[in-house]
């Protein structure tokens, strides 16, 4: 990567309108439905070019979600019903009662499209061993850390090893509960590197917020086999411009992660993704410039929004990606 | 035989979560059929308490939204769950006066024999804020006051089992029980039902004393967070026993028999004043077709366990 800070998006975005309408309905063949969606692909990937991104993918605009996509593809999973995430939102939740093993690479088809239709770096973003378990119910193993380690080592090793012989060179791992359960952050440690074992390509870890400011993570993050996380900062972080600590106060937690020995790259959060406002480029521009002095090494510093902003509005999103964009650039001209 | 309950939300069907989602017009008659028909389910299963399964509850802590001066914020993940709740912001005093807000949120046709759950006060304090309070002490006691006025209209409505579920008490490791004490004296003194305070979410065992202490009727367990073998350590003689046998979080059913067996070595070491069996925490956590078969298992342990 030639500039510093490179900006990138961590996965998901609000699926079109009118593409979900037109695959949702019956009358529209499938065929049709494979261009629809390759058409929402292609804005995705074009849009997210066009603004700046230094590293893209398609929003997962095939994908039905980050959980239930690739479970529907894994051997030993059934589908039990929907249970609640909050309100009358649900998610469809599975039951573990088999031995889980990889029936065919999922992302392959994807991941072909995205690569013939742009000339950027591409990110991978992949569901992880742990999240997958953690999501499940177990009626097989005798042990959550039995359940993990098979879907590391028979599920996501070999999806990981079939992506990178396609092509792909950097991988996301999403594990957005792996800070949730903090008794448990050694089996999430032995899951990545199960998953990316004897794997030649670039492993980013993506793991959301938690309420423990990722202390939980800190100690395991030399440990584990990933060159890059990539965590939420923003919606912690006061809006003041600035590069105190006062300012910073969501971006203070990376002080944490080189008291503990990490010396590989942070994807830092810089914009809320559960809010509409706009972070303003000398926002973004302080976080980062925070973010490198705290790191004490401005080559370890990529930039992306804090998740998935599949939660926002299309144009909230795309607002918030060309601020993250602006500020990059802003906080080059300062490292200059 | 021993006795038994259900208690929390209950997970909605496909068919209803979908109405939700649409708001179609036959969503109040899905709500009405579905109530009716838990409350069918646990008769069946000849549970000794029955309970609305609060269906229309978007989560625990919502009928709260209904005081005066109390307002829904943002969402929060409900300690170590996938799940979510809306923080409710307490912005003044007069909350403490407003009441009535989960009688008047039950189904009206419940049996005489009939339970319900509400949160325990150190645990709403814990969970949601204020603005009008400096401390989270002086939060705790206006909550366990408000509470009060609640339990009342219950006890008078004709509840005669009452649990207070106590998550934040499981979880935390740090509790002062001298304000749970006190906040729970504020519920229990004189009330004429029986209360039960209920942990989850997290292992109890180093705090089992303690709770016993408490100016409560009994104590309810999830034993698959806090041991059978620690609850074993202590003496139940004047204090009411609840077993949460039925695992809400997996829906891999109970065998009756092994869960039997179980039961029966915790009451006769524990001694229990009475005891009950129940689930560990909200059914919803499971979809409906595996809660209706817990429901039913829950009964057939019920029958087959020693009363002590």
């Amino acid at each position: 990567m030639s500039n510093l800070f490179p900006t990138q998006e961590i996965g998901s975005l609000k699926k079109p309108a009118d593409m979900l309408k037109k695959v949702k309905d019956p009358n529209v063949s499938d065929e049709e439905k494979i261009k629809i969606r390759n058409d929402a692909a292609i804005l995705n990937i074009k849009t997210l070019e066009d603004i700046g991104l230094d590293i893209v993918y398609d929003g997962e605009v095939r994908r039905v979600e980050m959980y239930e996509e690739p479970v529907r593809y894994v051997d030993g999973f059934e589908f039990a019903g929907r249970v609640r995430s909050w309100d009358n939102k649900y998610y469809n939740k599975a039951r573990v009662v088999g031995p889980v093993s990889f029936k065919q690479n999922f992302h392959a088809e994807e991941f072909k499209f995205v690569k013939e239709n742009s000339n950027r770096e591409l990110k991978v973003p992949i569901t992880g061993a742990y999240t997958l378990a953690d999501w499940s119910y177990d009626e097989h193993y005798k042990s959550k850390d039995e359940l993990v380690l098979a879907l590391a080592k028979n599920v996501v090793r070999p999806l990981v090893k079939d992506l990178v012989g396609l092509g792909a060179k950097i991988i996301q791992i999403d594990e957005p509960a792996a800070t949730t359960h903090p008794a448990e952050m050694d089996i999430f440690r032995e899951s990545i590197n199960e998953s990316v074992k004897g794997i030649d390509a670039k492993f980013v870890v993506h793991a959301c917020f938690s309420g423990n400011d990722y202390k939980a993570l800190a100690p395991q993050m030399p440990e584990i086999k990933a060159e890059q996380y990539t965590l939420e900062f923003a919606n912690r972080d006061t809006w003041n411009e600035g590069v105190n600590d006062d300012a910073r106060k969501g971006f203070q937690v990376l002080k944490l992660f080189k008291e503990h020995g990490f010396e590989g790259e942070i994807g830092i959060g810089v914009s809320d993704v559960h809010v509409n406002e706009i972070e303003p480029p000398e926002l973004i521009r302080d976080r980062i410039l925070y973010a490198a002095k705290a790191l004490g090494d401005p080559t370890k510093v990529y930039v992306n929004p804090d998740c998935g902003l599949r939660t926002r509005t299309r144009e909230v999103s795309f607002d918030k990606i060309r601020s993250i964009v602006k500020g990059a650039e802003l906080a080059r001209k300062e490292i200059k | 035989m021993i006795s038994s309950y259900t208690f929390g939300i209950y997970p909605r069907s496909e068919e209803l979560i979908e109405a939700t989602r649409k708001n179609t017009e036959n969503l109040a008659s899905l709500f009405k059929t579905e109530t009716e028909e838990y409350i069918s389910a646990q008769k069946n299963a000849d549970l000794g308490f029955i309970s609305d399964p609060l269906l229309k509850w978007d989560d625990i802590y919502r009928p709260f939204s209904n005081l005066t001066s109390v307002n829904m914020s943002s969402l929060n993940r409900i300690y170590e769950m996938n799940t979510f709740y809306r923080i409710l912001s307490f912005d003044d005093l007069n909350f403490i006066d407003s009441h009535n807000v989960i009688e008047s949120n039950l189904d009206s046709s419940l049996p005489k024999n009939k339970t319900v759950a509400i949160p325990e006060p150190f645990t709403l304090a814990k969970l949601h804020t204020n603005k009008e309070f400096k401390t989270k002490e002086d939060f705790t006691i206006s909550l366990a006051k408000m509470l009060r006025t609640e339990l009342d209209s219950l006890v008078k409505s004709g509840f005669e089992i009452i649990q207070l579920l106590a998550p934040s008490i499981a979880y935390n490791k740090e509790i002062d029980f001298g304000v749970v004490s006190d906040a729970l004296k504020i519920i229990t003194d004189g009330l004429k039902a029986k209360t039960i305070l209920h942990t989850y979410f997290g292992d109890v065992s180093p705090k089992i004393e303690s709770l016993l202490d408490l100016p409560v009727s009994g104590l309810g367990f999830d034993i698959t967070k806090t041991p059978a073998s620690s609850i074993e350590k202590h003496s139940f003689s004047d204090k009411i026993l609840t077993v949460g046998i039925i695992n809400s979080f997996n829906t891999a059913i109970e065998k009756p028999e092994e869960c039997i067996k179980q039961v029966d070595e915790i009451n006769a070491k524990t001694k229990p004043k009475e005891s009950y069996v129940s689930n560990n925490f909200d059914l919803e956590y499971v979809p409906k077709e595996f809660a209706m078969n817990k429901i039913s298992v829950l009964g057939e342990i019920a029958r087959g366990a020693k009363n002590v």
